[in-house]
This record gives structure tokens, sequence and C-alpha cells, in this order.
């Protein structure tokens, strides 16, 4: 099929040279006539008609074309297609006339050769034999024709083999492929070369027509030698300055004409002068009262470590050398590794050279600088000069002797106003008293829950302390009183004759049960109002305050046993309280303040601010015009009254939490004491003087608890009369230090 | 009441501008004003706080005083800058128009921007710009010797390389050369010019190559403020020293690498403007002399452009006629003490040491740098030559007779016998010689640097930090550290050496005291105690006092140790963290000066071993 199509090809592509030698000879006239009329058009302007004819080279060679298309289509009858050619070529458009006598008349007359409908009218379907029409086709499916001629017979169905006939056909005949069925004739008709030609045009995106030639010469219809414009469009007179220079403009050039003239415009000025830049002396005139600008500061010199030859001592380790290699270039201490060479001329160049120059750059123009003075001092000269520790004696020193008990935290501790005894109350329930002297222990009382608190009546004539223990105070008689102390307290405790009731109802019970062996007298708190974590005495020992776990604080007046409730309510939780200890004031610490209260004229007076986290302990100055407080965030507090609601100074030196603190009644010391297991002892001189400030030295730390549960030192304690130190901690023991 | 006060009108927030608004402001590009910074010598500024100065924002910027761009708003670079940006437009026009000759009159008309007034600026007097020169010695160095590309043009490396042959020519008439260094980077010299101290860096002589990270525009637009720097600042320091700037080149000299040589001083004929000038206003006749004596003058300086060399020497002799000199006076003979003059004045200090090389005449050897060492001699005075593979110029060759020392660099090898006789004559030194000499101010042995020697070490001039390791100092602890080793080996061979009391005592008391503290060492020390034949109570009882004494010593101590950390309790937050900077630095730069010490003890201990061995 391949080799059919392409013989098909070749032949199609012979065919035109084949047919053009005819042609040539056929249309001799023509081609002549052609060159003839582009060299007449020249030369002179004729509008003959035949000029007129001739001047269409297109529809010559369409006509070509189409006799091309002819003799193309008529493949098999060459002899039709030849005649039609000769026939073609005597006819021409016009045909020319043949003159002869007339057989009849006798005279001579035109003859014209017969015209060829066949030829002329372009009527190709006429060829069809079939002339039903544009009609279905389907109407003759089931008859023996399939229409009828021009002469009005049927045309009978030609002969259509079955699928085996139309394959072998397919296989036998090389035109098959190239055939399509007709429709009207309802049968197989081989396609012309010029329809395969046609067909091929579209496939390849080309013009359909064979004969177009975009690439024709242009013909000059209006234009070229003889088609000028003769006549203007506009009758306009020509203006002036068409033909005269501008005066302004010359006004212009005069002027740099002059100047160059004069040399003040030097039109090509040598370039290399000009590039050339002339140095002067520029700090010859006075410089400007402005201030320069700092001068950038200058790299450091270099040390011997940068030696090509250092000392070997300089020279880096193994491990030193990976190690800076290790670290990003920025966070180098040296940006090069100190190296030996044995002599100079082994020295390489120094790679980093442009980038370290570059980097000074980047450090001259991008970063910003900021002056700083240098101080040079020596960093003891920081450190406070106080008075040596040593100058102050007494204060605790050593521990004097222990006393355990056996469970449980010791977090309550008393000492009585004598300073020979002491008590110490755990957690598992257990009261002990006993001799601050020699820690023999004289007495033991068990409750069934933990001591939350316990403090001694500070009066002299009379002896008993307060046990707090679950929503219930304790008032309890020591044992081995001498008789009239004892009768004293007794009565002061359980009097005979109570006094009356007062006028207000307090949620308080006053219980006494003078046979118990346990205590005389109770109070019954609120129920649900907590364990009191904080009994305190007022200096004269009638009144008493303390703190509930839930926050409750009550006020209890011994002589009239009555409680009441100072504050209706207060802003946030409260965790101490403190009587003054010259004026009826009263002190309250919530979590992050210390508020003072006037008790007398029942107003708030003060509110300091220590800014501690959370407040875990405070203690009043003797004086009652200095005021210190702990917190759980290991900040010491000093606050001078007199001064301000801010602290006076600030210390943190404790490893963990501040639990305890605690001013000797007498000396000037105090004492705080911390979950870090020390005890910090203060000499804190407080001067009558307004204007001098209180003198802080720090004495002695004092070790010897150990930490349990993350919790030390639990409550520290001094003796009244001695500057000796109680400590009871998180251990269970509870040590007296000694000075 | 007075008005109320806006946010963001007053303080920081007026007085500080983040760097995107200053552009915004200036109305130019980042890298205009990146160039307009570097010119100018505007860089940013930390404000106290960062969120006031940024209206609130803590967004990381940098921020420039507002004054400092204000003034650069009408900065005539920035206009130049903005003719630039107009020109490159009308020109990329033209040339994608195809416009040829509109084109080369736009580049002919190129907009440049000249900087003096910007050195006048940021440098007032003169010593301000003589103080700063230090960056561009070293950038006009660095570029002095990069090899140039399309971005370097030819005519600014030349230009660099003209620069500093100035300034080395400046230096070494003024003999101003202070200290010279050799790192491992390149040479450290440092000069004294004008009471100023100059130090810049010079690469050694290898082809450097631009790393890719490294913005060449950067350093380009320093180069340009520097070349103008560095040319006003020698234009002032040749005029105040009497030459004319710029100093002629000789282009045949320097095709020849002659370097430096290739410059020569040209004195400014000042003696003839000033002589009229002078004979005018006091009305005396001009005397035939003085003509005539100017007139020779005249020719002098015309006809010949003076070398460096022959200078100080004809210099020295013109001061001497000038020198000031005393006339006794008639009534008190006595009273005609030496009057210090400016020229004593200045020639005291300075004779000893920039004229160090006056006496000898160098050769150098063909691998030791030319450039180094010739500049390193010719400003101390020596007289140096050089083979011609080392460049033209040399002003003698290698026989010459005053040859005095021979700088080379080279392993020594076998040499014939005319060599040896020749080496008899000369001193071979290496390198470092010279620079060690120069930095010690004298001339120093040359045994110790002579050929194929191991030099010692070279050690920088500038000094290290205060208190910082010193090696040159003999180390105290070495004497110590003997002694202990001492002991330690007598300990191993005590028992040969029993006769020996008073040394057992020794050694026993310092095995004594070192166990007192550890009790494996006390065992060790019992042991050897037994070895050398001490009887075991005599041994308790040193032991026993030993410890009582270091336990005495450490209470004591410990107290004194225990007071002060007590006291650090009442030290106020502020001071504390100062305190504990300080403490940190000074552990630093003990544990670092320790370091040292202990490797140059141990290197010592080794060199003994292998001495020994």
């Amino acid at each position: 099929m391949v080799a059919g199509a392409t013989s098909k090809d070749t032949r199609k592509r012979k065919q035109p040279p084949q047919e053009e030698a005819p042609n040539e000879q056929n249309g001799l006239n023509g081609a002549s006539s052609l060159e003839m009329l582009s060299d007449d058009e020249d030369g002179e302007e004729i509008g003959s008609d035949d000029g007129e004819v001739e001047e269409f080279p297109e529809i010559d060679v369409a006509s070509d074309s189409e006799e091309d298309e002819e003799s193309d289509e008529s493949d098999e009858d060459e002899e039709e297609s030849s005649e039609g050619d000769s026939d073609d070529s005597d006819l021409h458009i016009f045909p020319k006339p043949k003159t002869i006598v007339s057989d009849i008349t006798g005279r001579p007359k035109r003859v014209y050769p017969e015209i060829e409908p066949d030829y002329d009218s372009d009527s190709s379907t006429e060829d069809t034999p079939n002339r039903v029409g544009d009609v279905p086709m389907h109407w003759y499916d089931d008859l023996p024709h399939i229409g009828y001629d021009i002469n009005g017979k049927q045309v009978l169905r030609p002969a259509r083999g079955d699928e085996l006939d139309k394959f072998l056909k397919t296989v036998d005949d090389p035109e098959a492929w190239t055939s399509a069925f007709d429709r009207n004739m309802q049968g197989d008709k081989a396609l012309s070369p010029q329809e395969l030609d046609i067909i091929r045009r579209l496939y390849e995106g080309e013009n359909p027509d064979a004969q177009y030639d975009p690439y024709e010469p242009t013909i000059e219809w209006f234009t070229g030698k003889g088609k000028e414009e003769v006549m203007p469009l506009s009758a306009a007179p020509e203006p002036k300055r068409r033909w005269i220079g501008s005066k302004w403009e010359k006004k212009k050039i005069m002027k740099i004409v002059r100047a160059i003239r004069q040399g003040r415009i030097i039109p090509n000025k040598p370039k290399t002068k000009e590039s050339k830049f002339q140095f002067y002396s520029i700090w010859s005139e006075p410089p400007s009262s402005h201030p320069p600008p700092l001068p950038a500061p200058k790299p450091p010199l270099p040390t011997n470590s940068e030696s090509y030859n250092p000392p070997e001592e300089y020279l880096p380790t193994d491990a030193e050398r990976a190690e800076w290699q290790a670290t990003d270039p920025e966070d180098r201490e040296r940006d090069y590794l100190p190296q030996k060479y044995s002599s100079l001329r082994l020295v390489p160049g120094y790679d980093q050279f442009i980038k370290e120059r570059f980097n000074r750059q980047l450090d001259l123009y991008l970063a910003p600088r900021i002056q700083r003075t240098k101080i040079n001092i020596d960093p003891n000269t920081l450190i406070p000069k106080l008075p040596s520790p040593s100058s102050l004696k007494p204060f605790p020193i050593y521990k004097s002797l222990a006393f355990a008990h056996a469970r449980g935290r010791v977090r309550a501790l008393s000492i009585s106003p004598d300073g020979a005894w002491a008590l110490s109350g755990d957690e598992d329930g257990v009261v002990s008293l006993w001799e601050v002297n020699v820690g023999k222990e004289i007495k033991q009382w068990k409750f069934e829950s933990k001591i939350g608190s316990l403090d001694w009546c500070p009066r002299s004539d009379i002896t008993y302390f307060v046990v707090g223990v679950d929503d219930t105070l304790h008032f309890i008689i020591p044992p081995n009183l001498p008789t009239a102390i004892f009768s004293a307290s007794q009565s002061s405790l359980a009097p005979p004759t109570l006094p009356p009731p007062s006028a207000i109802p307090s949620p308080v019970k006053w219980v006494s049960n003078s046979s118990s062996d346990l205590s005389i007298l109770k109070v019954e708190l609120p129920p649900s109002s907590g364990t009191p974590t904080q009994i305190t005495w007022h200096r004269r020992g009638d009144y008493m305050s303390t703190v509930s776990s839930g926050g409750g604080v009550w006020i209890h007046q011994i002589s009239r046993r009555h409680s009441q409730a100072p504050f209706k309510k207060v802003r946030g939780s409260v965790q101490l309280v403190l009587f003054h200890p010259t004026k009826p004031h009263f002190f309250v610490a919530t979590q992050q303040y210390v508020r003072i209260y006037n008790l007398s004229e029942q107003k708030l007076l003060k509110t300091l601010m220590p800014g501690i986290r959370w407040i875990s302990s405070m203690d009043v100055h003797p004086s009652g015009d200095h005021l210190i407080v702990g917190g759980y965030d290991r900040k010491l507090c000093w606050f001078d009254l007199e001064l301000s609601d801010k602290p006076y100074k600030v210390m943190r030196y404790h490893a963990k939490a501040i639990r305890s603190l605690h001013f000797h009644p007498t000396y000037p010391l105090f004492a705080s004491s911390s979950d870090d297991g020390a005890i910090q002892i203060f000499h804190a001189r407080v001067y009558n003087d307004l204007m001098t400030d209180p003198l802080i030295v720090p004495l002695k730390i004092l070790r010897g608890h150990t930490v349990k549960d993350g919790l030390g030192v639990l409550q520290v304690r001094w003796c009244n009369r001695q500057p000796w130190l109680i400590s009871s901690g998180a251990d269970g023991a509870v040590n007296v230090w000694c000075s | 009441m007075g008005r109320l006060r806006q946010k963001g009108k007053a303080g920081a927030a007026k007085a500080y501008i983040t760097r995107t608004s200053a552009i915004k402001k200036l109305q130019c590009s980042l890298a205009d004003f990146r160039r307009l910074c570097i010119l100018k010598g505007i860089f940013p500024r930390e404000p106290r706080s960062r969120k006031k100065a940024n209206k609130g924002s803590s967004a990381p910027t940098s921020f420039y005083y507002t004054k400092d761009i204000a003034y650069l708003a009408h900065e005539p670079v920035l206009k130049k800058l903005r003719e630039h940006k107009a020109f490159a437009k009308k020109l990329s026009r033209a040339l994608g128009r195809g416009e040829w000759s509109s084109a080369k009159t736009l580049e002919d008309n190129k907009p440049v921007y000249k900087l003096d007034h910007i050195i006048k600026e940021r440098y007032p007097t003169f010593i301000d710009a003589l103080r700063d020169i230090d960056d561009a010695l070293c950038m006009a160095f660095l570029f002095a010797s990069l090899p140039s590309n399309s971005r370097l043009p030819p005519e600014l490396i030349e230009n660099c390389m003209r620069l500093t042959s100035e300034w080395q020519l400046y230096i070494m008439h003024t003999r101003c050369l202070r200290k010279v260094f050799l790192s491992i980077k390149g040479v450290y010299y440092q000069a004294e010019v004008m009471d100023q101290t100059i130090t810049w860096l010079v690469p050694y002589q290898f082809t450097q190559s631009i790393p890719p990270d490294v913005d060449v525009r950067v350093m380009l637009t320093f180069l340009e403020l520097y070349q103008t720097l560095l040319g006003f600042v020698f234009f002032k320091l040749y005029a105040d020293a009497g030459f004319a700037y710029p100093p002629p080149l000789d282009t045949q000299k320097d095709e020849g690498a002659a370097g430096v040589g290739a410059f020569s001083l040209q004195t400014v004929m000042r003696s003839i403007q000033a002589g009229p000038s002078k004979s005018g206003p006091t009305g005396k006749k001009v005397s035939g002399k003085e003509v005539r004596q100017a007139i020779k003058n005249i020719d002098a300086l015309t006809g010949q452009d003076m070398d460096v060399d022959p200078n100080p020497a004809q210099d020295a002799v013109a001061d001497v006629e000038e020198e000031f000199v005393v006339h006794p006076s008639s009534t008190d003979p006595q009273s005609s003490a030496a009057l210090p003059t400016l020229h004593s004045l200045s020639s005291l200090p300075q004779t000893t040491q920039t004229s160090l090389f006056s006496p000898y005449t160098f050769w150098l050897s063909r691998e030791t740098s030319r450039p180094v060492f010739e500049f390193l001699v010719r400003s101390f005075g020596g007289r140096i030559g050089w083979p011609a593979s080392s460049g033209s110029g040399s002003a003698f060759g290698e026989e010459d007779e005053s040859i005095t020392h021979v700088i080379i660099d080279r392993p020594l090898i076998e040499m014939t016998p005319e060599e040896r006789q020749r080496r008899a004559r000369r001193k071979y030194v290496q390198p470092q010689w010279i620079v060690d000499c120069i930095n010690a101010g004298k001339i120093l042995l040359e045994e110790p640097y002579a050929q194929g020697k191991t030099l010692p070490p070279h050690l920088s001039p500038f000094g290290e930090r205060a208190g910082a390791y010193d090696p040159t100092a003999g180390i105290p602890s070495i004497a110590e550290a003997e002694s202990e080793a001492e002991s330690e080996e007598e300990e191993a061979v005590i028992e040969a050496e029993e006769e020996e009391e008073a040394e057992e005592k020794q050694a026993l008391r310092a095995a004594a005291d070192v166990a007192a503290n550890d009790a494996g060492a006390l065992r060790a020390a019992e042991l050897a105690a037994e070895a050398a034949g001490v009887d075991y109570d005599a041994f308790e009882k040193e032991v026993s006092k030993s410890r009582k004494k270091a336990k005495k010593v450490a209470i004591e101590d410990a107290d004194a140790d225990a007071e002060q950390d007590m006291n650090k309790m009442l030290m106020s937050n502020k001071q504390r963290k100062l305190y504990e900077r300080i403490k940190h630095s000074q552990g630093k730069r003990n544990t670092e000066r320790t370091k040292l010490e202990e490797r140059k003890k141990s290197l010592i201990k080794q060199k003994k071993r292998e001495a020994k061995a």
C-alpha cells in the first residue's frame, strides 16, 4: 500500500512538468502575451480589451490548472483529455470564428465552433447517471434500482460483493484504499489524484489550492515611475518657518558660542585631567566649631599567640584545636589558632585576611556603638565593710544540746517567759515540756491530731500555755509550779465567778473542765475553721490572737472569756498576725501585703509592700519601729515603720524558703531559719536617733538540722534572758544553740 | 493644667529613627543608604529602651539618630547619587535605542561625586584624620596586593599601590617606624607620626582571593573614602615635610618592579618663593651672593630628584649649619649652660633607635620578602641591596665589599671555599633578627639568629594585657617545681642516701605535710617513711603536728572567708552582679595564665628529661 501510495505520489509530482510541456506548446500565445503585457504597461498605458483580459494572469493560470486538473482527472481516458486540451487551446475564451461560404445563401458567414456545455458549464454532477437528487438513498434500499438517469430510465444497482469480496478487493486493487463509497451511485469510487492532493494539503495544513502562490511578486498599481501625485492636497501657502531658521535658537546658540570663545565652556574636555583628582591643603582653614565625631574604636593589638614563631606553651593541644574547630566562628574567643613555623619562609598566606577586614568594616558601619566607662576596681571593695562578728558577741555559736521528738516534724515551739522551759509540739500530736538547760523532759501531753501552734502566756505572775489543735485551743497549766503561781493561774483560767457573758453573741465557746488532766480550759473555735497555725499574745498577757489554717482571725480576751473576730472581711488569706509591743496596733500579713491596723480606732494605718510572693514569717522588733518579713521566695525584708511602706533592705541569702524569723527580746539579735537546713544569726542594732540607719551584721550560720522531705528548720525561738536560740526542724530534732 | 502630651511626639520616639523609615525619608535605595552611611560615618545607635524608640513595637530593627538622617538629607553626595540614577536611566535608554553618540556624551558627562567635604567634616583637624588612618592603610595595603579583575579595575589597584608606596616613603624618610611584628596574619607595623601611633597590617605576599561571602561593594565604598582620606593626609604630611605631593614616579623603575624605589621625593621650591618675600618687607638690598645662592638652589632642586638615601646625611649637614650657636655672655661666662634647642630635643631620644642600622649594609637573599625588609632596613637607616630576581633598583651587587649582613632564610648547606671566605666577612642572619632588633631598640647578638639555627620565640612588641602570662619572665614557681620534683626523686632514692639525715627529715616533713589531708597519700607516705627507716612514732607525731597546723590555718582561713561570704549578703543586687562579673573575668584570666605556666613547666621538664636521656 505504501509503495503504491509513493508511486502515485511520484506520478503526481511528475505530472505537472509532463503536462507543462503541452501547455507551453499549446498556450504559447498566452504566455507571450503575458510577458508583452507587462512590458506594455511599463511603457504606455493602453486600456485595450485584450490587455484587460490579459491583466489577470491568475485567471490564465487558473485556466491552465483547470486544464491540468481535467487532464489529471481523466487519468484513464487520455485521449479525451488530449482532445479536450487541443479544443481548449483552439477555443480560448473568445473562440475565433471561421469564415465559410454558406451553402444556402452562398455568402460568406462566420461560423463559431459549437459550444460544449459539457466543458463550459461547470456542472460536474451532470456526469452522474443517477438523477434522483438529494434524497435519502434508503428509499431505494428494497428496490432493484437506485434511481433514474437523465432519460428517466432506471439505473440499476451495481453489483456489490459480499465482505470477502470487499476484503479481496482491498488486497488486489491497489486503488482500493484511495476509493470512497459514493452514496449516490451506491458503489465505490476511486478518488482522483487532485482530490488526494487536496486531502494531503489539508492534512499538512497547507493551502488546499495547489496553484496558490504566497510569494508572488507585487504589482505596483499606483506607485512607481509615471504614477506620482501631481496635484497638492492643500492649497495653503508654504509657511515661513519652512525656510527661515529660528531667531531664538540662533540666540541660544550664539550664547553658547560666546561662552566657548570666552573659555567658560570647554567643549571637549580632555578626560585625563578631569579624572585626576587634585588634592589640596584641606586642613588649612580653621576647623568648624562642631565637635568631631567620636573616632571608631581601634581593633585590639596582636598578642604573643599570634606570632609566627610563638613560645611553645601558646600552641594549642589537640583537644583545644578540636574544640576551636567545633565552635562557630562567631563564638570563638580568638579568630585564629596559634601556629609555629620554624622560619619566616614557611609562613603561608592567611586565608581569612579579607574576611577579617570585611568584618571590621561591617563593625564600622553596621554595629551600634556605646561608650562604656571601664571599671577597674578591686572586687573586694564592693563588699560592705562591717564590724567583725567577734566584736559583737555574745551570739549562739554551737549546739549545746538536742531534744528529739520520736516522730513527726516539730512545727510548734515556745519558750517560757523566764527562759527555763521549752515546749515543743510535733505533727504527731505530742507536746513535750522540757528544761532548756539540760534537755530533760518533764511532762508529755498527747493530742489526737497534729499540733498547729503553742505559746506561753507572757505574764510572769501566772504560768500557763495554750496549744492549738483541731479547731480548739487548750489552756494548760504546767506541773510543778509554786502554789501561789499555780492558784493564781488556776483562778485566772477558771475563776469561781464567771464574768458576765458579752452582749454580742460569739460563735466561739469557752468550756472549763477543771477535772480534765489535759486542759483546764478549752476554747472551741467555730467548726471547720481549721487548725490554729499561729497563737500570738499581747504583751500584757490578757489578749491573745489566733490565726486558723482556714484564714480566720480571732482575738480572745482571757479575763472576760470572750472572743471576737476583728475583721468582717479580709482581702487575701491571712498568714500571720502580730500585736505591736507598745501601741494598740495590729499587724496582719496576707500573702503579699502586711497591713497595720489601729485596734482602738478601728482603722487601717498602713499597707506595707514587701514585694514577696508569699509571706511565710514575720516578726516585730521589741521597740516596735521595725518589722522583718520573710517569704517562701527566700527574701527577707526589713521595714522601718517610720520611713515608708517599702522595705529599707531586702536580703536574699538562704538557698531555700525562709520558714521562721524571731527577734531576741533583749539582745540586738535576730535569727532566720530556712528549708536549706541553716539558721542565720544577725546582729541588728536599732538606734534611737532617727537619722541613723539600723545596723545589720550577719554573724553566724548555724548548721545542724538535716533536711527531710524538702523541709529544713521550721521554727526558731530565742530564750528570753540568754543569747540562746532554740530551733526545731522537720527531722524531729529540737536544738539549743548557746554562745 | 498643661497640654496633654501625645505618645510618640517627644523623647526617644523622636530622637531615633528606624532604618526603613530613614530610607523612606531620604527617598533612596538601600544600597545608596549604605553607601552614604559608610561615607559619612553614620552608624546605628542603641536606644536605652528599644520599645520606646520603636513606638511600642519590639521588632528587631536598627536605629539611627534622627538628626544624623536629617543631616544626610541635604548631603551633596546624595544629590549626586540621585543624579547618577537619572543618568543610568538615560544611558540605558540611549543604549537601548542604539543612540551611540548621545550615549557617549552622557558617559562623558557622568555625574561624579567628590568626598573632600566629607573628609573635612569627619576630620575637622589633621590630627583627627591621622588618628583614623589605621583602617585606611590596612585596606590600601590589602588592595595593593589583590589581583585586578572585572570588579577591581587595574587603576584602583595601581592607585592603592601608589598610596602604600607614598606612605612607606614618608615613613622611611621621617624614620618614625617604631615596632614590627611578624604574625601569622601578616606583618604589623607601628609608626609614630605627630605623636599618633598608627598601626597597620600588611598581608604576606600571596595572591588573595575574595571569598564569596564578602560584599565587594561595601569594601569598594570604604576604599573610595579611604583613598581620598589617605590622599589628603599624605598631601599634608608631605607638605609639612617640605616635599611635593604626589611624588614623581619613575616609570622605568616601576616597570622593573622597583616598588617603593620607583618613587622619589622632590622638595618644594619654598625657598624661592620665600626669598623675595623675606627681602621685600625688610627693605634690605638683595646682595649678589644671595642671588647666586638662590640660583644654585633652583638648579639643585630642579636638576635632580633627590632619593631618600642620600637625603638624611645632607639634611643633617644642613641642620648642623643652622644649629643654634650659643654665644657666651661677656659678663657671666659660666651661665652659658647648654640651652635645649628644638633640634637637640627632637634628635635626642631618637638617635639611638631610628638610626639603628645606619652602620650596616644588608644583602637580601632571594627567598626573603624584599618589600618588607627593604622598608624595615631603610626606615632604620641601613643600606640594602637585593638580587635582580627580587626586582630592579638595587644600589649595589652581591659582591659589594661593604655588605655586613646577609638576610637569609634557608637551611644550611655545603658551600664552596669561596663562599666560606665570603661568609667569614659577613654575618648571615635569619629575617627575624631584623624585627627583633627593631623591637628591642638595639642590635642583638647575631649568634642565636644565625642561618640554620632554631630561632628564639618571636614575641609581640605590643605587649599583653596587664597581669597576663609573660613568657619572658622566668616563672617564679619554676624553682619551686624543681625542688618539688627533686624531693620526689629523693623519695624514690631515699634508701640509697640514708646517711643524709637532714634531707631525710625534710622528706619526711614534706611527705607528712602532703599526707595530712589525704588518707591515700598518708598511707603512701607511711610506706615511704618505713622504707626510709624512720620509726613509726616519729612519723605519727610529725603527721599529727602537721595536721594540727593545717587545721588551725584552715580554720582561720575559713573564718575569714565565711565572714566575707556573709558580708556579701548585704550587697545590693547591682553590686553583687558587678562583683560576680569581675570575679568571673578574673578567674578566667587566672586560669588562662596558670594554664600557660603549667604548660611551660611541663615543657621544661620534658626538655630536661630528653636532655638526660
